[in-house]
């Protein structure tokens, strides 16, 4: 083929792949990554609660807990999955520990959402420097792990919880009894 | 009926668009010229539209009419009329409208101005716009029409979003961008135009030069503004994040920078005429793409736009622009290829041509970085995005080059130079650069980021200079003038180069500004009672009082204030406040800048307790800053001047390859 003729598969080489690419995009979250942490022990961190009292992942050891990953800016996410959280802790308080922790968020902003939103009694930890969220490999919020008695995560959500994944992220790390 | 007017507009808008691309295209064919000004007067007619549809919106927002739905999401009864007026642009759908206001308006403008002219060019060029216009026709029509309604009507609308309401500059800056951004569409039609015809000749390269460096003026000065919005607005102390939103409006400007400097090749010395055309084509496709990466919800951005349905739109317009441009481009190949001049290594062609060649690089480390997300997706790879950090260590080593080049591209000779023209152009320069870093190093500079951006600056503004002062002396000596008159007159004569040195002295202002604010800045976070002082640099700050109060201008807002002294090279006192906004359960962080020539004062509230008066403050001095903006400006200015239509004192003159550049020379004879 002569060089005349060639030159026309410029254009498929050019349009062909810019339009795989962008359309790659549409489908898929941004901000869902999924976690190498599932499977893994859950990353070990020490606080304090918005309140000042100091709390560790020791504290909360021997039995199940969910940390929630949340900030008073993320809108409307994290106003969306508010109410899903506090029914758990509701529902679940007696087997289940449920803590958020403030990604990126003043304890004054994060008062009034809790003002505004409704506080559902559980401990809000203050994440200095970010230090747990890096450690849990947090990109933005909300994000929820749940991580059994023995320590393990077993599930992450990435993004609001809604009522059924809460439940199907709950019995992963509920003892088969209680079920 | 307000709302129903601006949807029957829109209607309007679009069934002109199409009937101006119907009668471009057959008066492209031949037919009865009467046909091409009906599609003119088409094309006005969609402006008219979209302007009567962009007072619909207006009045909409100013009557708090919450049966549309774009007010009830940006609007509430409280709302000021300045924040709902320009509400306009503050969402998706809004801003679509407020986009083919202007995009209308570039068209009907070129149409209406070059009734007469380019005859071969122009049906081609108004098919082009009117059907550009009709893609944004369509997209309020079925994917994101601005006017839908809900029902029932809500009584109160959810406000605008706090962030916009907190600074004047949102009145600016997306109206700048945009402008540009329109405006860029102008110079891809003619170069559709010219393609389609074979006529991209010397005609053809003055036009779409000018009608890339005005939009390109408004684009420039829509990031510029953009950066400072977000210094003043943010309070992160910062300017520039590499945001997906910041980066779609970076690409096309660094490849209409590019355009801008092959097209003098283009015209002074043949060739480059395929590269030329790729470039103007390029530049509108990533107009497009920006749009569609912000807007569809395929990068995550800070900036948020939300998902939308338009995304599938823009895709389906970014292919056909960029199948229909490249088509048209590779059919002409075999008539482009060619043409060009011989010239030297060491030659002012050359120089142009490693610019390209850097502003390409830039483009596709920006495009790459912005992609990553996108490329690792398709390749089914992890996820990966890439921050500030990678976009500082590739672009920076460009901008560098760019920044020596600048200074010496233009002082080189086109055709070939001699040792001698070299020693002569640039030996005072660098004795100069040299003085003044060694001096800079004396006085405590020690960073060498800096030290090194200063120096080059020095070197390259030098250059300029030296050439200006040598020019207009020889003019004065030569024509018995006074220094002044012979400046003005020698600079006037030749707007494009000068003009063009102008903007190269605006962006070595920027350039010292970015290096010696990102390089020198310097933060720290404090609590303070009342009464305490912290200092910072040669500051001191102290609380005053700290007051909680409803702001006057709108009192569901609440304002946590934070009163200050500060003491220092700038003294005075400040407040910084975090204002809660109804429709916000963050605060909105008010910060306070105390801006100098040397340096700013910078102090944003983080928290604070009411019962003890005590403050968390962010405190940055950030040298140097404000010269980003003077820098702007100064761009500006000076492709202002260099737009300029220049007299029509005498017949075009062919353009003569000289082998130095003569600043009295006559480069070229307006006629756009």
């Amino acid at each position: 083929m002569s060089l005349r003729t060639l030159r026309w598969l410029l254009v498929p080489l050019l349009v062909v792949p810019i339009t795989w690419l962008l359309l790659a995009g549409f489908g898929h979250d941004p901000r869902v990554v999924a976690s190498p942490l599932i499977g893994r022990p859950a990353p070990a961190w020490e606080t304090v609660t918005m309140a000042g009292e100091p709390i560790g992942s020791d504290d909360l050891a021997g039995r199940p807990y969910i940390v929630n990953f949340w900030a008073s800016w993320c809108l409307p996410a994290c106003v969306d999955e508010h109410p899903v959280l506090a029914a758990a802790h509701e529902a679940h308080g007696d087997r289940v520990t449920m803590v958020g922790i403030l990604f990126d968020d003043t304890p004054h902003d994060a008062r009034r959402f809790l003002d505004r939103y409704g506080d559902a009694g559980y401990p809000h930890l203050l994440d200095d420097r970010g230090a747990i969220s890096i450690d849990f490999g947090v990109v933005g919020p909300p994000e929820t792990f749940f991580v059994d008695a023995d320590g393990i995560v077993r599930a992450k959500q990435t993004g609001p919880l809604e009522p059924q994944g809460m439940d199907e992220h709950l019995a992963t790390i509920l003892p088969r009894a209680s079920r | 009926m307000i709302p129903t007017i601006g949807h029957a507009s829109i209607l309007v808008g679009l069934a002109l668009s199409a009937y101006a691309v119907v009668a471009h295209l057959l008066a492209a064919r031949g037919g009865d010229p009467r046909i091409a000004s009906s599609g003119r007067r088409a094309v006005i007619g969609s402006f008219v539209a979209a302007g009567i549809a962009c007072a619909a919106m207006v009045l909409s927002l100013l009557s708090h009419d919450f049966s549309v739905v774009y007010v009830a999401e940006n609007n509430a009864t409280s709302t000021p009329p300045f924040i709902s007026a320009i509400s306009l642009w503050a969402a998706l759908e809004g801003s679509i409208l407020f986009w083919t206001l202007l995009a209308t308006g570039w068209a009907g403008l070129v149409l209406h101005r070059y009734r007469d002219r380019h005859r071969a060019l122009m049906p081609w060029v108004g098919a082009t716009l009117a059907a550009i216009n009709g893609f944004f026709f369509m997209v309020m029509t079925w994917p994101g029409n601005p006017f839908a309604r809900t029902d029932p009507v809500a009584a109160e609308g959810l406000g605008p979003n706090a962030l916009l309401q907190n600074h004047p500059f949102m009145a600016l800056h997306p109206p700048l961008l945009y402008l540009g951004y329109t405006g860029l569409a102008v110079a891809f039609a003619f170069g559709i135009a010219a393609l389609a015809t074979r006529r991209l000749d010397e005609e053809w390269l003055r036009i779409v030069r000018r009608w890339t460096i005005i939009p390109w003026i408004f684009l420039t000065l829509g990031i510029v503004a953009g950066a400072w919005w977000s210094y003043e607005v943010l309070g992160w102390g910062g300017y520039w994040a590499w945001d997906p939103v910041e980066n779609a409006a970076l690409l096309p400007w660094l490849t209409a920078t590019a355009f801008l400097h092959s097209i003098m090749v283009a015209e002074r010395r043949g060739g480059l005429r395929i590269w030329t055309g790729a470039m103007v084509i390029a530049t509108f496709v990533l107009t497009l793409v920006g749009t569609f990466l912000t807007r569809s919800g395929v990068v995550a951005s800070v900036h948020s736009f939300t998902q939308s349905a338009i995304g599938p739109w823009f895709l389906a317009a970014i292919v056909v622009a960029l199948a229909g441009s490249l088509t048209l481009l590779v059919w002409r190949l075999p008539e482009l290829a060619g043409g060009g001049r011989p010239s030297g290594t060491v030659s002012r062609e050359s120089a142009f041509l490693l610019n390209n060649v850097l502003f390409l690089g830039l483009t596709f480390a920006v495009l790459f970085g912005t992609l990553l997300p996108l490329i690792m997706l398709a390749v089914g790879g992890e996820q990966i995005s890439v921050g500030a950090p990678w976009f500082d260590t590739v672009t920076v080593p460009i901008f560098i080059a760019l920044l020596f080049l600048m200074g010496v591209g233009p002082a080189l000779p086109w055709g070939t130079a001699g040792w001698t023209t070299l020693r002569q152009r640039f030996s005072l320069p660098l004795v100069v650069a040299a003085a003044v870093t060694a001096g800079a190093t004396i006085a405590g500079l020690r960073e060498i980021g800096p030290l090194g951006t200063l120096g080059l600056a020095v070197f390259v503004g030098s250059i300029m200079v030296d050439e200006v002062v040598r020019g207009a002396r020889a003019r004065a000596r030569g024509r018995g003038e006074h220094p002044a008159t012979a400046t003005w007159r020698l600079t006037t004569r030749n707007r494009r180069r000068y003009g063009g040195y102008s903007v190269h002295v605006g962006v070595l202002v920027m350039a010292v500004g970015v290096a010696v604010s990102s390089g020198l800045a310097t933060d720290r976070t404090v609590t303070i009672g009342p009464g305490e002082t912290a200092g910072i640099g040669a500051y001191e700050i102290t609380n005053d009082r700290l007051v909680v109060e409803p702001l006057a201008a709108d009192p569901r807002v609440i304002e946590t204030r934070a009163e200050l002294t500060y003491a220092g090279p700038q003294a005075g006192t400040l407040a910084t406040a975090l204002r809660d906004y109804p429709n916000s359960p963050t605060a909105i962080a008010t910060p306070a800048v105390r801006t100098s020539l040397g340096e700013d004062l910078y102090v944003t509230l983080l928290a604070s307790d009411a019962s003890s008066g005590v403050v968390t403050l962010h405190l940055f001095v950030n040298p140097l800053v404000v010269w980003i903006w003077i820098g702007g400006g100064i761009v500006g200015i000076g492709a202002g001047f260099a737009a300029w239509p220049e007299r029509r004192t005498r017949p075009a003159v062919q353009p003569v390859p000289d082998s130095a550049p003569r600043p009295a020379a006559v480069e070229t004879v307006e006629g756009a």
